[in-house]
């Protein structure tokens, strides 16, 4: 059975492409493109507006990471210490742990927390039955809304010592497991719980995405023999195979974003070693003295690696997929 | 971004020049307007001034929706001292964002209230000029706190800060309100009774104590359900109350890890010292034989409160379980005594909470009569108004003890305590200057059991002279020292853990004080002992 | 249509499936409805795992007291719809003028939006800005400071990408529609799987917004719904110096641990509803047929 080629972005260049590109100039390009898509540069003003008054105005503040920020000089005056902060942060005993942590439940995450959603959704896709569709679809992306507070109250209920999950395990005659003090199943559970509260959430994009595919395809696949499972693989996937790309690269960017209050509700000292990440660290820091600055810095250190993390998997996703960000 | 830097180099550059001429003519307009506030002011009596003065106030508060310009205690307190202040409250949670956010904004008012400023924003602003130094305002204008500050040096040294100035008003825990500051962990003795045991004193009886708990069924349902020893929010709580019966924090327990060396005038550094181990052995043996709670290290105080007012604590660290948990039979454990012969309660610390509650900022244009406005407040009328509100309204008196009244207490609308009283006065929460003192305070450290478990403690008990406050740093000090004890706390708090439960054994202590000195023990020493020279002299 | 017996198999399996998740899902989320009307002792030492013990509707009974909480629903109402179709607005017209390829100067504007995702000046030259604006305290700072995510624009972007082919705007630029009738007569029409989730993203971004309202609105009156119930969920958590604050510190701790649940579910019950809602946009576009040839 061939493979039904679905790669839209590889059309070749219609009306629409400008096929002059090599021998124009850029502002020549540029002028062209002007007049006769003005309307569509005015259509997007508004937005570019927005993010140059409320994004790249207040941009300046970002000095406050080589600052001793004090309030009342304001950002612009406050003394310049250069990398101060920044050494203080790799100087700490724990800068490597806190990375591999932080790093680690990152990836970690990224793994299995984001196929996940797409296998649902495709699977929520051939439920024939809409009753049954509506309604897991209504129960998976439930959990969402529950705050951190909560989930992790529950998971500490269900986990503790005598908690359900080890009452089941010394009912078929295991040892009770000490979850939430044991620091090898720290990255577990939280990705777990992660993946727990967010997969319904995270499925609706690509159930989405999957409206759009094009349901003659399916038919005629169905009448040269496919079974269902062919049908997804050759099909569907490939159809939402740009978004799937897309929200890889995002998830990439964001993979040091390790959020505080989840991390700081299920650590204790026991689990340190594993569950210590850097929002925690700083946040421990902070107790001494006000860290507006020594927080920034330790912020830019991560958006930093966010936003490399980001180039680099867009890079090799436009050369493998040709589909990217930019 | 450039461009814009030397625009602003230039701009500053300007008004700077501009200000240094203007400010000849400045010095003789301020000198006038000082002396009109004087004139108005009244040294001594209510109202502060003869005529009316506003001032702008920083305020965090509890309870979002409570208006500040409502509320009876600032109208009624206007109409005594005849200053208006137009109150611009945040929520408690806000209150750092926000605080930096005014300052930082150039719009800070004349003061702050209950803002908890921290001791180093104390010290950064106060040598930034913006927060006044208030120690001759203090001397002058404010004979209550002056008055506490002789009564108890700890609080002049407490509120001092490192470059010799006050630049806030505290928060201050009377020394004689025993309950609330002396207190035990609560041990049950109707177990002890029922199976015929004394009170322990030693570690050896402790330990025997808790295994009869464990073993001998005292609350004589049948099942081995008791929990012999546990706590509530940390085991630092056991930790603090055993370490008197080593010796350790000699001094008190405001200086997280720090006490004196007895062999010397030298600070120590107690989780490296012989009797720490000592301490973290016999916890390891309690903890293996199942006698310390093994939630222990993953507290949650809400839910300890739940189990345990199933009663099956032997031992418990808390407000007195009768008023908390409507538990009976519990009294206050004795002093124990560890195995070098040290029998001391060391579990007190400074009397002393935040002590930037209350900061005057150089906005201020009546800073002699805003001082007399927050002294108010530390005198015994000020503490009744504070706390206790207006009489008939929300509380009444009999015989010299005050209750709140049913309004407060028994809210027709359902409203628990804290929003009843929210209704006039602004204590819930925690956040204010002023002094909470027995008489005034009903929380449960009031109660009768726990003035006894006081008692029964204090005569072994540190007492208030051999308390050191917090010590004050020095900025720089402040920033290098937070660097330090992040590291040097964690791993403490880290190692104590594993040590306990036994996950490390103890045979790794050395290698656990090596690694505390490679993390800059020593520097983290020497920055604490700079500030105890300070404290000394 | 044939049903192989590989098929009956997948089908068994694929229901099979989601019919664990669902349930391993269904039964926390049925766990905080129980926990709701339960009495809270129970449920923190554990004895309450399915059915509700000591049913009562105290913690609802707190919730809907608050005399605040009309106010502020209708507050969030406000800035959730007005907020949302602002937001589905800039998102529309940032995300279609990316997704032509003849909009020259794309990768460019693209990775000055991308740019803003992981750098931002923070929250004082922000604050300083609204405040500089005017909107500090007003129904603007609620709607405007968020106008639009990078995020949403770009899976818009892709979703316009993929799903519209490019021979139907040509046709179109052919007859001699102009850009903007092409997006709302073409384009619009078939998005609408891709904008219901924008709505949704948008309205529960909205719906849960909660620091923000914390930091700039002061005013009671502005309040929205997650800033009043959070004030009925007293911290139990209180300084250790500052724990004797008032009586029966205890009865506050439980009834703020029974309150979590039933605040949970007042709060986020509209935005739950809102998905069976729009889960009927999530159809195909029905012009994709015409394409063919």
């Amino acid at each position: 059975m061939e493979k039904i080629v679905q790669n839209k972005t590889s059309i070749p260049p219609t009306v629409l492409e400008i096929k002059t590109e090599a021998s124009l100039s850029k502002w020549a390009i540029l002028k062209k493109s002007f007049r006769k898509n003005w309307d569509l540069y005015l259509l997007i003003s508004p937005v570019i507006a927005y993010f140059i008054i409320f994004h790249y105005f207040p941009l300046y503040g970002i000095q406050i990471a080589f600052k001793d920020f004090i309030a009342t000089k304001g950002i612009w005056d406050s003394p310049w210490v250069g990398m101060k902060h920044f050494e203080r942060f790799f100087d700490s005993y724990y800068f490597w742990r806190l990375i591999k942590n932080t790093l680690g439940i990152g990836i970690y995450t990224l793994a299995i927390s984001f196929p996940i959603p797409i296998i649902i959704a495709l699977m929520l896709n051939e439920v024939r039955n809409s009753k049954f569709k509506k309604f897991v679809q209504t129960v998976i992306y439930a959990p969402h809304f529950l705050s951190t507070v909560v989930v992790v109250g529950m998971l500490i209920l269900f986990l503790k010592s005598d908690g359900l999950i080890n009452q089941v395990i010394t009912l078929v005659g295991g040892t009770p497991i000490d979850f939430m003090t044991e620091p090898g199943w720290f990255k577990t559970l939280y990705v777990f719980s992660d993946v727990w509260q967010t997969m319904g959430w995270s499925s609706i994009i690509y159930l989405a995405a999957l409206t759009a595919v094009d349901h003659s395809q399916h038919e005629a696949a169905m009448i040269d023999g496919a079974s269902r499972l062919q049908r997804i693989w050759y099909i569907n996937i490939p159809a939402i195979m740009p978004t799937i790309v897309i929200i890889f690269i995002l998830n990439a960017g964001s993979v040091m974003s390790v959020g505080f209050e989840k991390v700081f509700l299920m650590q204790n000292s026991l689990n340190m070693s594993a569950s210590d990440v850097i929002s925690t660290f700083v946040y421990r820091s902070g107790i001494l003295e006000a860290q507006y600055s020594f927080s920034a810095a330790v912020g830019l250190f991560n958006s930093i690696i966010n936003f490399i993390m980001l180039v680099m998997v867009n890079y090799f996703a436009k050369k493998i997929n040709k589909t990217s960000l930019w | 971004m450039k461009r814009k830097k030397y625009l602003t180099s230039f701009i500053t550059g300007a008004l700077s020049v501009s200000i240094l001429l203007s400010g000849c003519k400045d010095k003789e307009a301020t000198t006038e307007a000082d002396k009109e506030n004087k004139e108005n002011l009244s040294k001594t009596n209510m109202p502060i001034v003869k005529e009316k003065i506003e001032l702008e106030g920083f305020a965090a508060k509890f309870f979002s929706s409570q208006d500040w310009d409502k509320l009876m205690l600032w109208k009624e307190y206007e109409k005594m001292t005849n200053i208006h202040i137009n109150w611009e409250t945040v929520s408690t949670e806000a209150v750092t964002e926000k605080r930096n956010l005014m300052l930082a904004s150039g719009e800070y008012p004349d003061l702050l209230f209950a803002a908890a400023v921290p001791k180093s924003d104390l010290i950064k602003y106060g040598q930034q000029g913006v927060f006044l130094p208030l120690n001759d305002l203090i001397d002058k204008y404010a004979p209550n706190l002056k008055k506490i500050m002789e009564e108890d040096p700890i609080v002049k040294q407490g509120i001092t800060m490192a470059d010799g100035n006050i630049y806030g008003f505290p928060a201050y825990y009377d020394p004689n309100f025993k309950g609330l500051r002396i207190g035990t962990p609560w041990i049950q003795k109707d177990w002890l009774n029922k199976l015929g045991l004394e009170e322990p004193t030693t570690w050896d009886e402790l330990y025997n104590v808790l295994k009869k708990f464990k073993e001998g069924d005292p609350n004589g349902n049948g099942q081995a359900d008791e929990i012999p020893l546990g706590a509530s929010t940390s085991i630092d709580q056991i930790i603090d109350f055993l370490k008197g019966s080593v010796g350790l924090n000699n001094h008190g327990a405001s200086n997280v890890h720090i006490d004196l060396d007895p062999n010397g005038d030298k600070l120590r550094f107690q989780p490296t010292s012989k009797e720490y181990k000592q301490l973290l052995t016999y916890l390891n043996k309690l903890y293996t034989e199942g006698l310390i709670d093994k939630e222990v290290f993953t507290p949650d105080s809400t839910k300890f409160n739940a189990v345990a007012a199933k009663g099956v604590y032997g031992v418990l660290p808390e407000i007195d379980p009768k008023t908390l948990l409507n538990l009976d039979g519990y009294v206050g454990m004795p002093v124990i005594e560890g195995p070098n012969g040290d029998r001391l309660n060391t579990a007190i610390g400074s009397p002393l909470g935040n002590v930037g509650m209350f900061v005057i900022t150089d906005k201020n244009e009546n800073p002699e009569a805003t001082v007399r406005w927050i002294d108010h407040f530390y005198s015994e009328e000020g503490i009744k108004m504070f706390f206790m509100g207006f009489e008939g309204v929300t509380y009444t008196e009999k015989n010299g003890e005050f209750q709140y009244t049913d309004e407060i207490t028994k809210n027709p609308d359902g409203l628990n305590l804290d929003q009843a009283i929210s209704k006039y006065l602004t204590w819930p929460g925690g956040y204010y200057p002023g002094v909470v003192k027995e008489k005034y305070f009903q929380g449960a450290e009031g109660s009768e059991a726990s003035l006894e478990n006081a008692e029964k403690a204090e005569p072994l008990t540190l007492t208030q002279d051999q308390i050191w406050p917090n010590f004050n740093f020095t900025v720089d000090e402040s920033t290098e020292l937070s660097a330090l004890s992040t590291d040097i706390k964690t791993y403490v708090t880290e190692m104590t853990a594993n040590f306990i439960t036994g996950k490390k054994s103890i045979d790794e202590w050395d290698k656990y004080v090596k690694t505390l000195e490679k993390m800059g023990l020593n520097r983290f020493m020497e920055i604490n002992e700079a500030a105890f020279k300070r404290y000394k002299d | 249509m044939q049903n192989s017996t590989s098929d009956k198999v997948f089908s068994f399996f694929n229901y099979l499936f989601l019919a664990i998740i669902a349930l391993l899902i269904l039964y926390p989320l049925y766990f905080v409805v129980s926990a709701s009307f339960s009495n809270p002792t129970y449920i923190l030492t554990g004895e309450m795992w399915l059915w509700p013990k000591g049913f009562n509707l105290d913690a609802y009974k707190k919730v809907f007291e608050n005399e605040d909480i009309v106010n502020g629903f209708i507050n969030t109402l406000k800035y959730t719809t007005f907020g949302t179709l602002i937001n589905v607005i800039m998102t529309i017209i940032a995300a279609y003028p990316l997704s032509r390829k003849d909009f020259y100067g794309r990768n460019v504007i693209m990775a000055i939006f991308v740019f803003t995702m992981f750098f931002s000046g923070g929250l004082i030259p922000t604050y300083l800005l609204i405040r500089d604006l005017g909107m500090i305290d007003t129904f603007w700072v609620m709607v405007i400071p968020n106008a639009v995510a990078v995020w949403n624009i770009i899976i818009m972007r892709t979703f316009f990408q993929t799903t519209i082919p490019l021979e139907l705007q040509e046709s179109a630029q052919i007859d001699g529609c102009g850009n903007i009738r092409i997006l709302i007569n073409i384009v619009l029409p078939l998005s609408m799987p891709v904008i219901a989730v924008m709505v949704l993203f948008y309205a529960v971004g909205h719906w849960n917004s909660y620091f923000h309202a914390l930091i700039y609105l002061s005013d009671k009156e502005n309040f929205p719904l997650q800033l009043v119930l959070r004030e009925i969920l007293i911290k139990g958590e209180m300084d250790e110096m500052i724990k004797a604050t008032s009586e029966s510190f205890f009865k506050q701790q439980l009834s703020v641990e029974g309150l979590k649940y039933a605040v949970l579910i007042v709060s986020n019950l509209p935005m739950m509803i809102l998905y069976p809602f729009l889960q009927r946009y999530f159809v195909k576009g029905f012009m994709v047929g015409s394409i063919k040839g």
